[in-house]
């Protein structure tokens, strides 16, 4: 038992050791004319009591089914060089069908045109209605329309700036740069498929069926309705990195990292809530068919900031 | 278990000695403390009543920064009479008396003989030279723009940098056994009955040019000052990729096949020392992929759909951007600068 103590005494003395021993070498290299010196002199305070105004332009990324370009602007009061508080808001003023929602939209309109009642093959017609009655709580006609999009985002935010420096470009042009950090709660006004649910008698008359034409015409046929779309308010944490290149006194150029991860049915689908474990379609569209995503965006921005005249460090 | 604590305490103390052995005694702060406010004092005017370490108030101060500093003249034209101004050495002896260690020990005469270049550069003996030195990176890479396949990948690289700015080298991602099919690609296949082709890769390797045109250094929260550098990357090689089986897994087996690939990308470096560094990349693989047949096969018959000629359909020319983060070896570890500071 005592030798046990004796051995921890001895790890926990050796540990110690450790790290003294390497405060101790970090403090000889402060010896000499800059003992005591801060890092950099003459800092240009870019931040310092100063506002800045931001306007931004923002490109979502790695999106399933539609991109949104957000136009907004970042508003901060810098209470220091190195810490600021403020809020970033911004309007999704373009949506852009990707890939996938081109082609599924085009399957879409092939599956659900009308057939030439003299010339159509009836294993082909049936094969058609299979997958019509297999889809048709999924998706709607005019599927880009049921895809969900963000409308716009408020976030309030703290930005943390630990890194500053300059950056020579072609050993040429010196440009004050910096690296941030923000975080802060943020607001999305999101736009997706409004929740539908067969079960229900408004819902069920949506579904329409009339009898087939030939050569099918001993069958129904379900109607493709047009699904409407809602509105709601995502309350997810948002938080990202960025460089400013400050380009004067007052200006600079902004490019930045966000993430924005919340659950939201961006393809309007009934994909979830069924067997097995909720993992499979449950014949109804409503928040279980909400799936997470990182929802991530670069931006782009013009930097000014507010009064004009700058001060530096001691 | 005895060993394992008698191994703890060994390295332990091999943790301790290196530190102990490359520190030297601790001197008194103060006078160096002084030294430090003398020369800051003579050499910036503001130092004096600015630095809270000699009692007085961090008053911040307005600055044009376009102005010459205080009390220096704007440059008057060369009129070729006049002589240099004398330095006196005086700041060089009094780095040879606080600390002898770092007095520069090079004979200026024979310095002085050496053939000059008549260039300046902007940054003057560079942190971390690249010129003439091989680098070595490790990285793992992750797919940035595929949201149906990602693609993650451990991968190499290798520079020799010709110049300080330029370097010639290779890189290798083994991807096979790591791509992941998203679960959307199922659930969108479930509720519309729509496919989309997906594709799988094996590994790529390139050759590239890697060019570096930025090179700066930054403060870490004030206090510590890292070195860091960005670059351009570009290059040609091949990427071997085949479709994942979609529409008819009943008849379609794919075989991996390389395609040429080309490359670009952008990356930062940051240094730790002068020849470790942290870097992130984002790499775009340019090449032409096959894609398997959407046709709808129930259309056909048996034979149609065993036919291997049969299985692929349109090419398409994909952009595959992946980051990369890993860490970057120059070699040799040290080196000499041409011209003293």
């Amino acid at each position: 038992m005592m030798r046990r103590w004796v051995v921890s005494g001895l790890l926990a003395l050796g540990g110690l050791l450790a790290f003294e021993s390497t405060a101790v070498a970090q403090e000889i290299q402060l010896t000499g004319p800059l003992a005591g010196a801060p890092a950099v002199r003459g800092l240009r305070w870019h931040r310092n009591k100063r506002f800045e105004v931001a306007p931004m332009v923002s490109f979502t990324l790695l999106n399933e089914f539609k991109h949104t370009i957000l136009a907004g602007a970042k508003l901060n009061y810098n209470l220091t060089d190195w810490l600021a508080v403020g809020a970033w808001g911004a309007f999704g003023v373009a949506h852009i069908n990707t890939g996938l929602t081109d082609e599924v939209e085009k399957v879409n309109k092939d599956r659900w045109k009308s057939w030439d009642s003299a010339t159509a093959d009836a294993e082909t017609v049936n094969k058609t209605l299979v997958d019509r009655n297999a889809t048709v709580l999924s998706i709607g006609k005019d599927f880009p329309s049921q895809t969900g999009t963000i409308q716009w985002v408020f976030a309030p935010q703290v930005t943390a700036v630990p890194f500053r420096g300059k950056l020579a470009i072609f050993q040429k042009v010196f440009v004050d740069t910096e690296l941030y950090f923000f975080g802060g709660p943020a607001f999305v006004g999101l736009k997706e498929r409004a929740d539908f649910d067969p079960g229900k008698e408004q819902d069920r008359a949506k579904l329409v069926s009339t009898t087939c034409t030939a050569p099918v015409d001993n069958q129904m046929c379900v109607q493709q309705p047009k699904y409407e779309t809602a509105t709601r308010v995502a309350i997810a944490p948002t938080f990202g990195f960025g460089l400013s290149f400050f380009t004067g006194k007052w200006t600079g150029i902004g490019l930045e990292y966000r993430a924005m991860p919340f659950a939201w049915n961006n393809s309007g689908f009934d994909s979830r809530g069924g067997p097995p474990d909720d993992r499979g379609p449950d014949y109804k569209v409503d928040e279980k068919d909400r799936a997470w995503r990182f929802n991530q965006m670069i931006s782009v921005s013009f930097n000014m900031f507010f009064p004009t005249a700058i001060k530096s460090s001691p | 278990m005895k060993q394992a604590r008698a191994g703890l305490l060994v390295a332990m103390a091999l943790l301790a000695v290196p530190a102990v052995s490359t520190a030297k005694p601790k001197e008194p702060a103060a006078p160096a403390a002084g030294a430090t406010d003398t020369s800051a004092a003579a050499t910036d005017p503001k130092a004096g009543a600015a630095d809270p370490k000699k009692g007085g108030a961090a008053q911040p101060v307005e600055i044009d920064a376009d102005a010459p500093p205080p009390g220096e003249e704007p440059p008057a034209v060369a009129t070729g009479d006049e002589t240099p101004p004398d330095d006196g050495g005086g700041a060089l002896e009094d780095i040879c008396k606080l600390d002898p260690d770092a007095c520069p020990k090079v004979n200026m005469a024979e310095a002085a003989k050496r053939p000059l270049k008549a260039q300046m550069y902007a940054v003057q003996q560079i942190y971390a030279l690249r010129a003439r030195r091989f680098e070595i990176q490790p990285f793992w890479a992750l797919t940035l723009n595929d949201q149906f396949v990602s693609h993650p990948a451990p991968g190499i690289a290798l520079n020799y940098y010709m110049t300080n700015v330029l370097a010639i080298g290779a890189n290798f991602n083994w991807y096979q056994g790591l791509n992941s099919d998203s679960e959307f690609n199922a659930q969108t296949r479930r509720a519309v009955h729509v496919g989309v082709p997906l594709n799988e890769y094996q590994w790529s390797a390139a050759g590239n040019f890697t060019y570096v045109p930025m090179y700066g250094k930054f403060a870490g929260f004030g206090d510590f000052i890292f070195h860091w550098d960005a670059y351009v990357v570009g290059g040609i090689g091949a990427l071997s990729s085949r479709p994942i089986v979609v529409f008819d897994p009943r008849y379609r087996n794919f075989s991996y096949k390389p395609k040429i690939a080309f490359n670009a990308g952008i990356g930062v470096r940051i240094f730790f020392n002068r020849w470790f560094a942290a870097i992130f990349e984002v790499r775009d693989y340019i090449y032409n992929e096959k894609l398997e047949n959407i046709e709808d096969v129930d259309v056909h018959d048996e034979a149609w759909r065993q036919n291997e000629s049969n299985w692929l359909g349109e090419s398409k020319i994909t952009n595959h951007v992946q980051a990369q983060a890993g860490i970057s070896i120059f070699l040799p570890f040290t080196w000499e600068y041409r011209l003293p500071k």
